[in-house]
């Protein structure tokens, strides 16, 4: 389509498909098809060459090949209405997402309703019993939240079956530490067990903030379309993994850090202060995703890490 | 000289050629050329559904939502249009399976026996 594009693939297929498209009118459509087939002629082209043709050969092959394809033309391509697109985007749920979803969701928040009401000794709760809610409530909204962010945002933009799954394990992890911790402490058990909910938390925050940092539309049809015209988009994270790893192990110490000092706080002043180590390590993560997404100018000014 | 059974296999293959491309992009996203080898490929060379039939039926797949294109951004080379299965795509696809599975059936058991001989 750009004239000034250097052509690879030798300038045989490229004169072959000029004669293939003459006196065809240049509608987008034709002009789309051409591109097309274009790069489909080069790759076969490129086959042909490596199979021991010479390039011109390849290229006659390739073209000879291709069948008629000026008759494709003659249809004209059907416009769709806003109508149309609207249907095609429109999401189904499947009835099986929407029973199990509703299902879940009900046995999900019964537990944590039954954790609280047991807390308060309205009803005598065993402690195997609250875990076993506890574990429910966790992995049950886990579920949902990876299950629904699988089902699709779009019909044809879903997000990938893998973030939706670590979404949802993200989450298991910070309900069912948060649910097993507050167990642990209304049950009285030792206070030092408070270290497995709390590493599942912090785990599962950790996960949360991985997935937050690197959620990017850059596989999208439009953003690849924008891509071509405009250079440069893209996440840091992705151009430069060494960011990625820093990012980690910052994340890590903040939250490590965060975790130690509240330990030492709860066994010196108890609850009241223990919590204050958490903000402070959510606030500095988030400067911190601030810095390294966005911060990326910074470091160009500056010598070239 | 094509045979007589190899036409009739080529027609056979030629009438499901919206399946088959659909069965390819089932497992995952694909251009043009891609498409043609994979099914070149699959018939060991054999048969041959024509690149000009192919585009036609990316067209029509497009047209009717069973597939979307997406253009590549290759730096070599030509730069190639991908396409999608959609949701509808996959639908379609199952069903006409689940067709082809019972029209073979019923033919295989039409034809079994006389074709031993």
């Amino acid at each position: 389509m750009n004239a000034t594009t250097p052509r690879p693939g030798g300038s045989a297929v490229h004169r072959l498909l000029d004669e293939l498209f003459a006196g065809i009118p240049a509608t987008p459509d034709a002009l789309d098809l051409k591109e097309e087939v274009r790069g489909n002629l080069v790759a076969r082209a490129t086959e042909l060459e490596e199979a021991g043709r010479t390039p011109d050969e390849a290229a006659r092959i390739a073209v000879d090949e291709l069948g008629d394809v000026r008759e494709l033309l003659d249809e004209a391509p059907a416009e769709r209405s806003a109508a149309d697109i609207a249907a095609a985007h429109r999401v189904r749920h499947r009835p099986a997402f929407v029973v199990r979803t509703v299902l879940i969701s009900i046995a999900s928040g019964l537990s944590l309703i039954a954790l609280w009401l047991g807390s308060w000794d309205v009803f005598p709760l065993a402690t195997g019993a609250a875990f076993a809610l506890a574990g429910i409530a966790g992995l049950g909204l886990g579920w949902v939240i990876g299950d629904s962010l699988r089902q699709e945002t779009t019909v044809h933009h879903p997000m990938p079956q893998r973030r939706a799954l670590l979404f949802g394990l993200a989450g298991a992890l910070v309900i069912t530490g948060l649910t097993t911790g507050f167990t642990i402490l209304v049950h009285g058990i030792a206070p030092a067990w408070l270290i497995l909910p709390a590493v599942g938390t912090i785990a599962g925050i950790g996960l949360f903030s991985y997935l937050g940092a690197t959620q990017t539309n850059r596989t999208k049809a439009w953003m690849l379309e924008y891509g071509r015209n405009e250079h440069e988009i893209g996440n840091r994270f992705e151009k430069d993994p060494a960011a990625a790893a820093r990012f980690g192990i910052y994340t890590m110490l903040i939250w490590v850090g965060a975790f130690v000092v509240s330990i030492v706080l709860y066994f010196t002043t108890g609850w009241t202060w223990a919590w204050i180590p958490y903000v402070v390590g959510f606030i500095g993560m988030m400067l911190l995703v601030t810095q390294m997404l966005f911060g990326e100018h910074a470091d160009k000014k500056g010598d070239d890490k | 000289m094509v045979q007589d059974s190899d036409a009739f296999a080529a027609d056979l293959l030629r009438g499901h050629t919206d399946t088959i491309v659909l069965g390819v992009l089932r497992r995952h996203e694909s251009y043009g050329f891609e498409i043609y080898k994979t099914i070149r490929d699959a018939t060991g060379g054999a048969y041959e559904i024509k690149e000009a039939t192919l585009y036609a039926t990316y067209r029509r797949l497009e047209k009717d939502g069973l597939v979307e294109s997406f253009w590549g951004d290759e730096t070599q080379g030509g730069r190639r249009k991908y396409y999608r299965i959609t949701d509808a795509g996959r639908a379609v696809y199952r069903r006409n399976v689940a067709a082809w599975s019972a029209t073979r059936d019923i033919i295989d058991s039409l034809l079994d026996g006389s074709a031993v001989n």
